[in-house]
């Protein structure tokens, strides 16, 4: 069968009472959404792929009505470069005022926002001050640690938690009904085990398998391998063994050619270095820590990067 | 007296060089009415920007207010500074406002210096002119939106020879010929700092050129520089140097990272360039030039005796470098438009949305309404997967 779209996309619950698992976060928006023209600032933190972006969007649909796409202003901070493009992005959007209509306010969801310095964050503070008259900022960041003080005490935060195997898997059951596709649960514990528990990266997964053939083990083996953190996994494998020059054209691709940010590519990096299981752990997320930092500080990422690499290597020596 | 000072020219003709400029600028200032576009002139150094509005304003009777970029820096100090004068012009004349160094302006952005300008350069009252070594980075552009650019460039070598033989014969003085070209090259362009040097040559003092390595190009220079006998020799190649920060850091990381090296030498090599890497990004982002002069002592640290560093321009192979260049632009405009229906970010796509789509399009499961360059890369990339 030919799908015109993602799956991830398809199955995106458009109402809040159809999100999975996070039922005391649901509860509490649902009392918020009683008198929506008092609604703070909303701060969501979890992991990735839990609900938070797809519970800012609902929000929005209930909220803003069918015309919701007008009223709502998408940002992603890691795509944005700096502060003052997120600046002007916002005042153009807060001007047109739409107003007259019957929305209580506008809506700009800023996803990613522990991506921000804290520079950034900082002016920001002032950005959001400007707009409330006319605006709500729903923030979403994966850790909230990396948010500041005064941008947390202006939001009202909630914290997603992982979904639970069972509901993950129940939920794809679900869409393998719907798809009619061949599946056993096997493949679908598979597909948990992969994802750790990221739906929109499971679903994905789900569809790459499904393209194949029947959603078992060995073919969501198989696709599970497509996803650009195994390069990540490999450059890792190429710089422990010394192979830096190797290694760095691979990362080079990845960040150059495919567009992972540097920072997405450090996180992966050390999600990584746990997952390898290895006697040198402290050394080496010390080295990722201290070329984290050198990269904020630096002028080029590459020789930042390029360097961790080499220090990398030197570690099994 | 200082020849800098004795030569500085008295009126707009007595300036050397930069016709055109010199043109559209006093046109600017000749028909300037209420309302016209402040200017913005830009150029290296030395070539007469200061000296252009300084006389133009003689010249056309205005009273020259000038300023500081340092004066600008938040939104407040800008506004007291100018309100008065843009406000009430009777009571100062003629004034006409001079800012140096706009590209100078710093510090973190929510002071809104940038701003405020930007603001008052909209609506001119009085002629404003603007200054600045460099017109790239974004602020500048924002700048540039509401002002009149006027590039100034470095005079060329053939022009600096005429001008400095001229001074000569009026001052009765002669340079040798080898002293007088390497001057003209080191001078890049830049009047007043060739008048110093031209002072100090005349005046008896012989820089040593027996031994000076400053007309070494880039290669040569990191050729030299680890092929030196001791760690002294490396350190006054590195000195001799005279080429842009950024550049001087690329060429060692480009030659360092292509040569074969052990692994322990070469990630102590790149820690010394992250080093550096980390200096020159805390230089600009606070526009604190005079930390420049550590540059040299860090990278002085890549010397290592018996080391095989050959100076390499690129630092990837052919092959990545062009597909970064033409894959990675189409990539770009493809995950642009995706990431945004997808609602995640360009760099999560592509991690975990692009290599599944791409294996479903490829299993001809899903079909998706593309343009031609994004079906173009999509077909490519499609044939790059298992």
């Amino acid at each position: 069968m030919t799908e015109s779209s993602m799956w991830v996309e398809k199955y995106r619950p458009t109402k809040i009472s159809s999100i999975i698992n996070q039922k005391e976060i649901v509860g509490s928006l649902r009392s918020l959404l009683k008198n929506t023209s008092e609604m703070p600032h909303l701060l969501f933190s979890g992991s990735a792929g839990v609900g938070k972006t797809t519970t800012a969007l609902c929000l929005a649909r209930e909220i803003l009505g069918d015309s919701w796409r007008e009223y709502t202003l998408e940002l992603n901070a890691s795509d944005e470069r700096g502060i003052n493009m997120v600046r002007e992005r916002v005042k153009k959007f807060a001007r047109f005022s739409g107003l007259d209509t019957n929305i209580p306010f506008k809506l700009i969801i800023l996803d990613e926002a522990d991506e921000m310095t804290s520079d950034a964050q900082t002016a920001l503070r002032r950005i959001i001050e400007d707009t409330a008259r006319h605006c709500r900022f729903i923030m979403i960041a994966n850790n909230i640690s990396k948010i500041i003080e005064p941008l947390q005490s202006r939001c009202a935060v909630f914290k997603f938690t992982r979904i639970s195997e069972e509901d993950i898997v129940s939920h794809l059951e679900e869409i393998c009904k719907k798809e009619k596709i061949k599946y056993n649960v096997e493949g679908l514990k598979t597909l948990y085990q992969y994802s750790e528990g990221d739906m929109r990266h499971t679903i994905n997964m789900l569809q790459a398998t499904a393209s194949v053939g029947i959603v078992n083990e060995d073919n969501v083996k198989s696709s599970a391998g497509l996803a650009k953190t195994s390069d990540v996994s490999s450059i890792l494998k190429l710089a422990l063994g010394g192979k830096i020059s190797e290694a760095r054209n691979k990362m080079i691709e990845l960040i150059k050619v495919y567009g992972m940010s540097e920072s997405d590519f450090l996180k992966y990096l050390n999600e990584e270095c746990y997952r390898i299981k290895t006697v040198h752990l402290s050394e080496m997320l010390k080295a990722i820590a201290k070329y984290d930092y050198r990269l904020i500080i630096g002028a080029n990422p590459e020789i930042q990067l390029s360097a961790l690499l080499a220090e990398l290597g030197n570690i099994e020596k | 007296m200082m020849w800098s000072e004795k030569y500085r020219p008295k009126n707009l003709l007595e300036m050397v060089g930069n016709e055109e400029a010199k043109e559209s600028f006093v046109k600017w200032l000749g028909k300037w009415i209420k309302g016209t576009k402040p200017l913005l002139l830009v150029g290296p150094p030395g070539i007469g920007k200061t000296t252009m509005a300084v006389l133009g304003t003689k010249q056309f009777g205005y009273d020259l207010i000038s300023m500081n970029a340092s004066d600008v820096r938040s939104k407040q100090k800008i506004q007291e500074i100018l309100n008065p004068i843009l406000g009430n012009s009777s009571v100062l004349g003629k004034p006409m406002i001079f800012i140096d160094e706009v590209d100078g302006i710093h510090g973190r952005s929510d002071f809104g210096g940038v701003e405020a300008l930007v603001d008052i350069l909209k609506e001119p009252t009085i002629p404003i002119i603007l200054a600045a070594n460099s017109d790239v980075s974004g602020k500048m552009k924002n700048i540039k939106k509401v002002a009149t650019t006027v590039k100034l460039r470095p005079l060329p070598p053939r022009l600096m020879r005429l001008y400095i033989e001229e001074i000569l014969k009026r001052e009765g003085a002669s340079i040798k010929i080898g002293n007088m070209i390497k001057m003209i090259i080191d001078s890049r362009g830049d009047i007043r700092s060739i008048l110093n040097s031209a002072q100090a040559l005349a005046g008896g003092f012989e820089p040593q050129l027996d031994k000076s390595y400053e007309t070494h190009n880039i290669e040569e220079s990191v050729n030299l520089f680890f092929n030196a006998k001791s760690p002294e020799e490396a350190q006054a190649i590195l000195y001799s140097m005279r080429i842009d920060p950024r550049e001087k850091i690329n060429a060692f990381y480009s030659s360092i990272i292509t040569s074969t090296l052990p692994v322990n030498i070469l990630k102590d090599m790149l820690d010394v360039l992250s080093e550096a890497d980390m200096l020159y990004g805390k230089i600009i982002r606070k526009q604190e030039w005079r930390l420049l002069r550590y540059l040299d002592g860090i990278l002085s640290k890549l010397y290592h005796q018996g080391t095989t560093i050959k100076y390499s321009k690129f630092n990837l192979p052919w092959p990545t470098l062009n597909r970064i260049r033409w894959d990675g632009m189409a990539i770009k405009g493809l995950t642009r438009n995706l990431a945004k229906q997808m609602h995640v970010s360009r760099s999560t796509f592509s991690t975990f949305y692009l290599p599944y789509l791409l294996c479903c399009m490829k299993n001809k499961s899903l079909e998706m309404d593309l343009n031609e360059t994004d079906s173009e890369i999509i077909q490519k990339e499609m044939a790059l997967i298992k």
